[in-house]
C-alpha cells in the first residue's frame, strides 16, 4: 500500500492558471490583511440562472443543484481548487500496489449535523443509492467496482467489492474489477446519512430513493451549511451548520438566488443585491466601472471549439487532414477571441486545457498561427482550387460549401460562427453560419447526423482528464446501427485509441500522473496534427464579488472549497 | 345562471383536450430529446444508460400511447413527473402561479386605475393639450417593447437612483409579509406589464365616452338639470365601460402570457419564466402542465367576462 494522495501530490503537475484578482481600477484588491480576524455574521447571496432541481447528490445533473449539494454535503475527497489534485476531506485514501484496491478511512472528527459520526456505511449508502436509482445518470461511473452491476441489476443484495472493516466502522476497501486510473475521482461517490437514506436502500427497496422527500428537504448534513428553505423558482436558503466538523462558517446564511439571465446577474452585482456571481465578458468593461465590486479571473475548465465532420458526405473536403489544417491556419483565432469574448480567453490547440495536469507541456504542438498563405497552399495541395466564381472546387468540380452550425441563443457562439464563416470565405470556401435550437443540435451530434458539417459547441471538463467518452473510436456514433456517442467528428486513430486506453486502464497498472501524462501527450499530439476540431479557446471565468466579501478565492476547479472561511467585512 | 356555468364548463372540455393534443404533439415532434439534452457530455455515459433513462421516464413508448397515459393521469390532476425536477409538474406550476397572478392582478389594477381616468379626461377635454398628451402616451404605450422599457427602468430606478430593486419579488432576508418591500419589487414589473393595457383602455374609454356623451339620453340628463359630475360618472361612464369589459375578457390570460417577458426581465419567479426554461430543456410534463393551467385560466376568464356583462349591462342576459 502506498499513500495515493501523497503520490499524486508529489507527481502532479501544478498547472498555472490565469487566476488574478483586481479592483475596477486594476490595482491590487483592498482585501484585508490575512491577519485580520474574520467577523461573524452576514449573508452571502450567490446568483444562479437556473433553479435547483434536487438536493439529492445521486440525482444531481445540473450546476445549480450541484452547488447546493456541495454546500450541504462534504465528500470523502476534494479536488484542489487550482490544480484538480484530489485531497482528503471527509476521508483519507490509499491504493494497493496493483491499483485494484482502494482503502478509505473517515476522519475521526467528521460528524453529521445531528451529531452522529460519519462512518463507512454512509459512503456505502451513497453507492447503493446509485445502484437503486432509476433516474441517476451516474451508474456507469461505478461499473468497475466489483459487484456493483449485479447489485444495480437486482441480481445481488450487496456490493461484493465493498468491504467495511469489522474492527473499524470508519474504514472500508473498494475492489475494482480492473485497473482504472479515474477510480480515485470516481470513487469519491456520494456520502449520504444512513440514518436518513438507509431506509431507501434496503434489500427490498426498489427505486424509492428517486422520490424520497428528503431529496428536496434534507434534514441531516455533513457540509458547512444546512438546508433551511427552498422557495421554488426564487431562492434556496441555507443557514450555517454550527456543528460543522471543520469549524462553523463565519457567515450566518448562504442564499442561492435565482435570476432570469446574465443581465440580471450583472444588474444585481452593480446594485449590491447579489454578493457574488459570474458575468459574461461583454459585461466586464461595464462592471469594471463599479467601485463596490472586485473581479477574479481564472481559466474555465473547458473550451469552445469547431468540430469538423470528417465523414461528411457534403463537405467532403473535411475528410482530408490538410484541409482541416488549412482551416486552422485560415482563422485568426487571436482576433476572434478579441472580437467574440473581448480577449477573455486563451487559444486552445489541444483537448486538455492549461489548468489540467494532463495539459501537454512536454511535447511540441503546432500553434496554428494565422497564416492565410499557408492555408491556401494546403488547400491547393489537397486539390481545392478556385473555380470561375472564386469558390474552391475539387477535381470533380464539387464546390467547397461549409455550413457551420451552432446553438441559437448563445450569442458568443453565434458570433464565432459568423466570424469563422467570414474568414473562411476569404479562403474561397462558401461558408455560412447556421444557428439552430440546442435541443435539436444535441440530438444530431449524438446520433451522428450526417447533415452536420461543422459544429461550434463546448465541452466542460472535469478534474479527471480521461477523454475516452469523446475521443475513443468506440464512441463514434453509427446511425445505421442506432449507436450513439460523442465522437461526432468520426475521427479515429489506432495510436490515439491506444494512448487513451493506456491512460485509462494501463496494462502495466501504472496510474501515476507522470505515466498518464505521457500518454495524453501522445493523444494530444495526434489530435493537434489531425485537427478533427479547431480547438478554439478556453474562456476566462469572471467571478465578481462585493468588496465586503473576504477570503473569497475561486479557482478553476472550485469556487466554494473554503466557504466556511468566507466572511463579510462590515 | 347555474345552467350557464354548467354549459360553459362542458364547452371547455373539448377545447382543453384540443389544446392538450396540440401542445403534446408540438412538444414531442419538435427536434430534440430531453434525455440526450441533460446527459450531453457526461463522462462514461453509455447507450445502455440512455435506454434505461428513456424507459424510466416512459419516453420509449409510442407517442400516442404516451398521450393516452398522460391524459388518463391529467384528468386526475397528475400532470406527470418533471424530467428535470423529479416532482409532479402540476404542483410545481401551481407553486409559482400565485407569483404570476400577483403580478398580473396588480398590472390589471394599474391598467384600470390609470387607463380608465385617462380615457375619460381625454374625452372630456377633447382637443386640449391633455388630450394630445394622453393620445401620444397611448401610441407610445403600444410601441415601446416591454423588455427594452423594463431594462431602461432598471437602469434608471435600480442602478442609477437606487430607489427600487432590480429583480425578484422580495429582498433576500426580508419577512415574507413585508408589504412595503413587496410593493417596491412589484412596482416596475407591474407597470411595464400594464403599459399596453393602460394605452388600450385610455383609447377605448376616450372613444366610447365621446360616443356616449353625444347620445340622446345624456342630452336629456343635462336638460333635466343634473349636475355634470352625475351625468358623466353615473350615466355616461357606465355605458362607456361595456367595451372595457369586453377587452377584459381574457385579459388575465393575456397578462399571464405577457408576464413571460416581464418575468424574464425582472427575474420574477412565476410560471412564465419557469415554463419558458422548461420548454428549452424539453421538460414535457412541465410545459404541458403550464399550458393546460394557463388555458384553464383563459376559459375561466371568458366565463367571468360573460358574467360581468350582465352586471354592467342589464340588457344582456346570461342564459
Amino acid at each position: 500500500m502506498r499513500r495515493l494522495v501523497a503520490v499524486l501530490g508529489a507527481a502532479m503537475l501544478v498547472a498555472v492558471s490565469c487566476s488574478s484578482s483586481g479592483t475596477p481600477g486594476g490595482g491590487a484588491s483592498p482585501s484585508v490583511a490575512a491577519t485580520e480576524k474574520p467577523q461573524q455574521g452576514g449573508r452571502v447571496i450567490e446568483a444562479t440562472i437556473s433553479d435547483i432541481a434536487t438536493m439529492q447528490p445521486v440525482l444531481v445533473n445540473d450546476t445549480a443543484s450541484g452547488r447546493i449539494t456541495g454546500l450541504i454535503y462534504d465528500n470523502i475527497l476534494q479536488v484542489d481548487y487550482k490544480t484538480g489534485e484530489p485531497k482528503p476531506r471527509l476521508a483519507s485514501a490509499t491504493v494497493s500496489s496493483d491499483s485494484l484496491k482502494y482503502t478509505f478511512e473517515m476522519n475521526a472528527k467528521a460528524v453529521w449535523s445531528d451529531g452522529k459520526p460519519l462512518i463507512a456505511d454512509d459512503w456505502l449508502t451513497g453507492l447503493k443509492a446509485v445502484g437503486k436509482s432509476k433516474k441517476t445518470v451516474r451508474k456507469s461511473t461505478f461499473k468497475d467496482v466489483v459487484g456493483f452491476t449485479d447489485y444495480s441489476d437486482g441480481k445481488a443484495t450487496s456490493i461484493s467489492g465493498v468491504a467495511i472493516d469489522p474492527a473499524n466502522n470508519k474504514k472500508w476497501t473498494v475492489t475494482m474489477a480492473k485497473v482504472s486510473c479515474s477510480a480515485i475521482i470516481d470513487l469519491i461517490g456520494y456520502t449520504l446519512p444512513t440514518q436518513v437514506f438507509g431506509k431507501y436502500v434496503t434489500d427490498s427497496s426498489k427505486d424509492e430513493i428517486d422520490t424520497a422527500p428528503e431529496n428536496t428537504n434534507p434534514t441531516v448534513v455533513s457540509g458547512p451549511f444546512k438546508f433551511t428553505e427552498w422557495r421554488k423558482g426564487d431562492q434556496v436558503i441555507l443557514d450555517k451548520n454550527a456543528t460543522y466538523w471543520q469549524g462553523a462558517p463565519n457567515i450566518d446564511q448562504y442564499v442561492y438566488k435565482v435570476v432570469a439571465n446574465q443581465t440580471a446577474i450583472t444588474n444585481g452585482l452593480k446594485t449590491g443585491e447579489i454578493t457574488w456571481g459570474t458575468i459574461q465578458a461583454k459585461d466586464l468593461a461595464d462592471v469594471q466601472t463599479v467601485a463596490t465590486v472586485k473581479i477574479d479571473k481564472y481559466q474555465n475548465l473547458g473550451y469552445t471549439f469547431i468540430g469538423w465532420n470528417t465523414a461528411s458526405p457534403t463537405a467532403v473536403g473535411l475528410a482530408d487532414k490538410r484541409v482541416r489544417q488549412a482551416l486552422a491556419y485560415g482563422i485568426d483565432m487571436d482576433q476572434v477571441i478579441k472580437a467574440v469574448v473581448f480577449g477573455e480567453a486563451t487559444k486552445q490547440v489541444s483537448h486538455h486545457v492549461p489548468v489540467q495536469w494532463a495539459y501537454p507541456t512536454g511535447v511540441q504542438l503546432e500553434q496554428y498561427k494565422y497564416d492565410k498563405a499557408k492555408a491556401q497552399s494546403l488547400l491547393k495541395d489537397a486539390g481545392w482550387t478556385p473555380g470561375p466564381d472564386g469558390i474552391l472546387q475539387n477535381a470533380a468540380g464539387k464546390k467547397f460549401n461549409l455550413t457551420i452550425s451552432t446553438n441559437s441563443g448563445n450569442t458568443e457562439r453565434e458570433t464565432l460562427a459568423t466570424v469563422a464563416a467570414e474568414q473562411y470565405k476569404q479562403l474561397g470556401i462558401n461558408a455560412k453560419a447556421a444557428p439552430e435550437a440546442f435541443q435539436g443540435l444535441v440530438t444530431k451530434l449524438t446520433t451522428g447526423d450526417s447533415t452536420l458539417e461543422a459544429t461550434i459547441i463546448g465541452w466542460s471538463l472535469g478534474a479527471e482528464p480521461d477523454p475516452y467518452s469523446i475521443w475513443h473510436s468506440s464512441q463514434i456514433p453509427d446511425p445505421a446501427k442506432k449507436v450513439e456517442g460523442f465522437g461526432f467528428t468520426y475521427f479515429k486513430d489506432p495510436a490515439m485509441d491506444k494512448a487513451i486506453e493506456e491512460a485509462r486502464n494501463p496494462s502495466n497498472g501504472d496510474c501515476t500522473v507522470a505515466s498518464r501524462k505521457k500518454q495524453y501527450e501522445t493523444f494530444n499530439k495526434i489530435l493537434n496534427e489531425n485537427q478533427p476540431y479547431n480547438f478554439g479557446y478556453a474562456n476566462n471565468v469572471l467571478a465578481v464579488s462585493q468588496q465586503s466579501l473576504q477570503s473569497f478565492k475561486p479557482g478553476s476547479f472550485s469556487a466554494i472549497y473554503n466557504v466556511n472561511e468566507w466572511w463579510i467585512k462590515k | 345562471m347555474r345552467n350557464f356555468l354548467i354549459r360553459r364548463a362542458l364547452y371547455a372540455i373539448p377545447t382543453l383536450i384540443g389544446i392538450s393534443i396540440i401542445t403534446f404533439a408540438i412538444a414531442r415532434l419538435s427536434p430534440g430529446d430531453p434525455i440526450r439534452l441533460f446527459t450531453f457530455g457526461i463522462k462514461d455515459f453509455t447507450q445502455d444508460d440512455y435506454l434505461r433513462l428513456l424507459h424510466a421516464y416512459g419516453l420509449d413508448k409510442p407517442i400516442p400511447l404516451q398521450y393516452v397515459d398522460w391524459l388518463s393521469n391529467a384528468v386526475r390532476l397528475n400532470f406527470g413527473e418533471s424530467l428535470i425536477y423529479h416532482r409532479e409538474a402540476g404542483t410545481m406550476i401551481l407553486e409559482r402561479l400565485p407569483n404570476t397572478l400577483q403580478l398580473a392582478v396588480t398590472a390589471l389594477m394599474l391598467q384600470l386605475i390609470i387607463g380608465v381616468p385617462l380615457g375619460v379626461v381625454a374625452a372630456l377635454r377633447r382637443g386640449s393639450w391633455a388630450d394630445g398628451a394622453i393620445r401620444v402616451f397611448g401610441v407610445a404605450g403600444h410601441a415601446v417593447p416591454a423588455f427594452w422599457l423594463g431594462q431602461v427602468l432598471i437602469i434608471l430606478f435600480a442602478i442609477g437612483l437606487r430607489w427600487l430593486p432590480s429583480q425578484g419579488m422580495l429582498t433576500v432576508g426580508k419577512d415574507q409579509l413585508d408589504l412595503m418591500d413587496r410593493l417596491k419589487h412589484i412596482l416596475l414589473p407591474a407597470f411595464v406589464l400594464a403599459l399596453v393595457g393602460i394605452a388600450n383602455y385610455s383609447r377605448i374609454l376616450r372613444t366610447e365616452t365621446l360616443d356616449v356623451l353625444g347620445q340622446d339620453y345624456i342630452r336629456t340628463a343635462h336638460a333635466k338639470g343634473l349636475r355634470e359630475r352625475v351625468v358623466v360618472y353615473v350615466h355616461a361612464l357606465r355605458n362607456s365601460l361595456i367595451p372595457v369589459v369586453t377587452a377584459l375578457g381574457g385579459i388575465l390570460a393575456t397578462l399571464v402570457g405577457g408576464a413571460l417577458v416581464i418575468e424574464q426581465v425582472f427575474s420574477w419567479p412565476g410560471i412564465g419564466q419557469f415554463t419558458f426554461q422548461a420548454a428549452i430543456a424539453k421538460d414535457y410534463p412541465i410545459v404541458q402542465a403550464g399550458v393546460m393551467i394557463a388555458s384553464t385560466l383563459l376559459v375561466v376568464s371568458y366565463v367571468l367576462r360573460d358574467l360581468t356583462y350582465a352586471i354592467v349591462d342589464p340588457r344582456i342576459k346570461v342564459a
